[in-house]
């Protein structure tokens, strides 16, 4: 099978905070329409990947390439600008804007601005609930809404890359279901998608492929099914249990 | 809303009758200040709409107030020097921007308190172009009718005061106003939207800069003397804060209104009964605002309305 060429690439990626090392050498990729899961256990460096993919946090070696051409040291507005966006953990919303404006500023950019209309019908076609609650505060909504427009907000950059760091987290069965479909949805329009997380059987049923890290270095990587069933999977993530017992 | 549209079309046409009517030039001059006052506490408010609180206003004030009574004793006309008192404060608006880039928060309130100083610590040292402690004197009136010579000055003010309303309302719907609403509400976010907090913030300095160095240049030439001690003073850089806190930020007429409130309240009333303790109006003002209303006099007005079936 001839791989496609991915749309996004990190390649041995060093990063951290201050003295506190994080990644040490990560390589992730993914294709457009390609769901990507990152797992592993807190620690490992998956918010951190998708941090420096974004820009917020700069490598200390390594290097990324979108579409094939490589992003140097960009800052975040300019690596949304060139189509690659991060909706980051926990969903938050700008509060007290309306969910609209919100949404209005996911089309920040001017290429997504121009055809702003179009696709915020996308992002109610698929969050329903986001057009019903349109014109009021995002600080009235629940906490699946609020990742729904946290998500509906990334897309309305209309990304060729799109990140989620634990787009599942403190969600109920149901609305985890109808944020699993949408990504589907996303993905099969040509979009590559990463996805980080703490929910490993969730993301492997969603993801076409998955990367295990373990101290910020890529400990396995498989196709997403039979991933599931390696022992080391199991095993990086009971040995984190055994540290803190 | 076309109530409200009404409403406020009406007071405008009240508060261009006024000096018609005979009201002595004493109260214009009044009302003349106030407006003056309503509109730093406007422009205070657009950098506050980006969350960026500034303790600095009189730099603004004080550097348009300068740039207009420079071009005015040299003979320019009171329009043209009240534009270049108004692009001066632009361009200081600008600059502190550009120097405080990677402050926000208390380091941001502090450093714009320091740049006042700054500007206060020039105007007294550049003698050669300021004229030094003496300052600046006799600047032109505005030109008006002799009948009452406070009328083109009340005039001038109250439409600054409109234009400065219409560019603050005009920025709460517009891009700027949406990003400068995310990077208030978080900067990091903000800019995984492709939203560059440096340049909304800088804009917003501009644009406020711009605003109350017009207002400071009309000042000069209401006042018609201008010294380091008076336009630098840290009232003009306190009151806006106070004024527009009251007020509600958040609110397009809160700041305004307060403004005008407080500062007659505490002329007409205050000053003639406590004369000795006139400005601790201000303070309970201030203390009031921040200890039982979040959001303002405006902000509790914009509660009840959405609280409201």
């Amino acid at each position: 099978m001839s791989e496609p060429r991915p749309l996004i690439e990190a390649r041995d990626l060093h990063a951290g905070y201050g003295l506190a090392q994080v990644l040490r050498g990560a390589s992730v990729d993914a294709a457009g329409g390609e769901i990507v899961a990152l797992l592993g256990p807190n620690g490992a460096g998956k918010s951190t990947l998708l941090r420096v993919i974004a820009g917020l946090l700069r490598a200390t070696r390594g290097g990324l390439l979108l579409d094939g051409l490589p992003i140097g040291p960009s800052p975040p507005w300019e690596i949304a600008a060139r189509g690659l966006v991060m909706v980051p953990e926990g969903g938050r919303a700008f509060e007290p804007l309306s969910v609209r404006e919100n949404l209005e500023l996911g089309a920040f950019l001017p290429s997504a601005h121009a055809r702003a209309e179009e696709t915020i019908r996308e992002v109610f076609a698929l969050f329903p609930i986001l057009e019903a609650r349109q014109r009021g505060r995002a600080e009235n909504l629940s906490g699946g809404e609020r990742q729904m427009l946290a998500i509906g907000r990334g897309l309305m950059a209309r990304p060729r890359v799109l990140c989620l760091d634990d787009p599942f987290l403190g969600l109920g069965r149901d609305v985890a279901d109808k944020v699993g479909d949408a990504i589907r949805a996303v993905a099969a329009r040509g979009v590559a998608v990463l996805l980080a997380g703490q929910h490993v059987r969730r993301l492997l049923r969603l993801a076409h492929r998955g990367y295990v890290l373990e101290e910020g270095r890529v400990l396995i990587e498989g196709a997403s099914p039979a991933l599931g069933d390696d022992p080391r999977l199991a095993r990086a993530l009971l040995d984190v249990g055994r540290d803190i017992s | 809303m076309s109530g409200k549209r009404s409403g406020l079309v009406a007071v405008t046409a009240l508060l261009v009758l006024l000096p018609a009517v005979g009201l002595p030039p004493y109260y214009l001059h009044l009302l003349a200040t106030a407006f003056v006052l309503a509109t730093l506490a406007s422009a205070w408010s657009v950098l506050a709409w980006g969350g960026q609180i500034s303790f600095g206003q009189a730099t603004f004030f004080g550097v348009g107030a300068y740039a207009a009574a420079l071009a005015a004793i040299h003979g320019v006309a009171s329009w043209a020097a009240l534009a270049l008192g108004a692009a001066a404060g632009a361009a200081a608006g600008a600059l502190v921007s550009v120097a405080a880039l990677r402050l926000h928060g208390a380091p941001l309130a502090l450093a714009t308190l320091a740049c006042a100083e700054i500007g206060r610590g020039i105007a007294l040292n550049w003698e050669w172009l300021t004229g030094g402690g003496a300052g600046i004197v006799g600047i032109p009136a505005l030109p008006g009718p002799a009948s009452s010579p406070r009328a083109a000055a009340y005039y001038v003010a109250l439409l600054l005061l409109i234009i400065t309303l219409s560019v603050f309302s005009w920025m709460t719907g517009s891009r700027l106003g949406l990003a400068l609403a995310a990077v208030r509400e978080d900067s990091e976010r903000a800019s995984l939207l492709g939203v560059n907090p440096s340049t909304w913030k800088l804009a917003a300095f501009t644009l406020s800069g711009g605003l109350t160095g017009a207002a400071g240049g009309l000042y000069a030439h209401m006042v018609r003397v201008v010294e380091p001690d008076l336009v630098f003073s840290s009232w003009y850089s306190l009151a806006p804060l106070i004024m527009a806190t009251l007020g509600g930020p958040r609110t397009v007429l809160g700041p305004a209104a307060a403004a005008i409130g407080l500062y007659l309240a505490n002329e007409l009333v205050l000053q003639p009964v406590v004369p000795a303790l006139h400005q601790v109006g201000y303070a309970l003002a201030l203390i009031a605002a921040v200890l039982f209303l979040p959001g303002g006099l405006g902000g509790l007005v914009v509660r009840r309305r959405r609280a409201a079936p």
